[in-house]
């Protein structure tokens, strides 16, 4: 009857931040000692320095193959959002440091996570770090895995930032050339209750990020109660052909849903 | 109904070990130590050291989060639980991203904010816990609580736990019973 609220993940993944089992504490640790969970310990960390004004890590020495998943590319650098750069600390492949190159510990990390800015919020990163732990690549919403700036263009043209709209959600604005990308996402917060926040893509160890293809679903992060008919329509159609999934996260488990068509047949 | 122990020996492990015994223990080491946990989004974490981890897990409060920090050990609290460490059990400071401890009236406000149901969960929570039950989140079971009379390793849960307000409309989507 209890079952594991993580899945192992499959055997044949090669990317090596995943693979995180953990099973339900209450139900299933030996109740004479909290059992220990180990994570693979890893010698080559990669190092990112946070840049408060972006709100983002800049990854400055990468170290294994997860890079190719993690991360966004804007004229040659990789930078990451608050949730990527706590998954990475938390497993040991990252150290975050500071303006004054200073070490930044779990807990100063967990910090700009409860600053809630830019629309992270925990519960956001328990989606990020349940989805990331069994081998999907996450990108944020329709914002472009990499972009680069054409040799001579005027770098200050392509800023790239994360900003809070009126609803406190997260927008990654290219404040350049796509600005109907820009509107795209603006537009799309109107909707207080439901957002999508991430576009999943399957595992998949030969993965680019400059020909990612379409992402296997879009997911929506919702408050707790359903969604309506409506609401999900409006998404739907902005989706247009890739699946819209929903997700709730409550106490610790995150739960996934969709709500799907059907046409029942006639029957005999 | 008679409860339905797990195993052989689990009976008297819980016989010997009542769980206000364990509770009491908690509060008191999460006293001495003068634990602090910090506010983020609908839970609270808090970093607990190696010999203290078996306080949380034998009296069933907080979930344990994975990390590859060696000398400390995470936990995540929902917010009733943090809200009856801090405010019932009075063993819990919490704070919120700018190091400040929140006040009983701050974190009920906040809790409140992020839950609306939050006050009556509260009331189920504390009151069964108060009766040293162990309560844990029906999420998997389609329920708000489980509730458990010892440790789950030791026994099965039962009851589930739906809380329901008086004169409470449809406006939250529940489905009446």
């Amino acid at each position: 009857m209890e079952t594991d609220d993580w899945e192992s993940c499959p055997s044949d993944m090669s990317d090596n931040e995943s693979c995180l089992q953990d099973k339900d504490a209450s139900e299933l640790d030996n109740y004479t000692s909290a059992s220990q969970h180990k994570l693979q310990f890893r010698s080559d960390v990669s190092v990112a320095r946070w840049i408060n004004k972006m709100g983002m890590a800049e990854v400055m020495e990468k170290k294994g193959r997860l890079w190719t998943t993690t991360g966004i590319v804007r004229s040659g650098k990789t930078y990451c959002f608050i949730e990527e750069t706590l998954f990475l600390a938390e497993i040991g492949a990252l150290h975050l440091l500071d303006d004054n190159d200073t070490r930044l510990s779990l807990r100063d990390i967990y910090k700009k996570v409860a600053e809630e800015k830019s629309g992270c919020c925990w519960e956001r990163f328990e989606v990020y770090r349940h989805l990331k732990s069994l081998g999907y690549i996450i990108r944020w919403h329709s914002v472009p895995w990499s972009i680069k700036t054409p040799k001579g263009d005027n770098l200050n043209n392509e800023t790239v930032y994360v900003q809070s709209t009126p609803e406190g959600n997260g927008v990654m604005g290219i404040d350049s050339k796509d600005k109907s990308f820009n509107v795209e996402l603006f537009s799309s917060m109107q909707i207080n209750e439901v957002r999508p926040v991430f576009d999943v893509f399957l595992p998949n160890s030969k993965f680019k990020k400059s020909s990612p293809g379409d992402p296997s679903f879009v997911l929506c992060l919702t408050s707790g109660y359903p969604q309506s008919k409506a609401e999900v329509e409006i998404i739907e159609r902005r989706c247009g052909s890739i699946p819209l999934k929903f997700c709730h996260v409550e106490h610790g488990r995150v739960s996934f849903f969709s709500i799907d068509r059907v046409e029942l047949p006639v029957l005999p | 109904m008679e409860p339905r122990w797990k195993g052989k020996g689990s009976e008297a492990k819980a016989l010997a070990d009542p769980m206000s015994k364990l509770v009491a223990q908690l509060q008191s080491s999460l006293i001495q130590t003068n634990m602090c946990g910090l506010l983020s989004g609908c839970s609270v974490l808090v970093a607990v050291e190696t010999e203290h981890v078996d306080l949380f897990s034998r009296s069933c409060f907080g979930r344990p989060i994975v990390t590859a920090e060696k000398d400390k050990h995470w936990f995540q609290l929902g917010m009733e639980e943090a809200f009856y460490l801090c405010h019932f059990l009075k063993c819990l400071k919490i704070v919120g991203e700018d190091n400040c401890p929140k006040d009983d009236g701050e974190l009920w406000h906040y809790m409140k904010s992020r839950k609306a149901t939050f006050p009556a969960f509260y009331k189920a929570y504390s009151h069964l816990r108060k009766k040293n039950w162990v309560v844990r989140s029906g999420l998997q079971y389609g329920v708000d609580f489980i509730d458990y009379r010892h440790h789950p390793s030791l026994v099965h849960s039962e009851y589930a736990v739906l809380v329901l307000l008086e004169g409470d409309d449809d406006t939250n989507g529940r489905l009446r019973l």
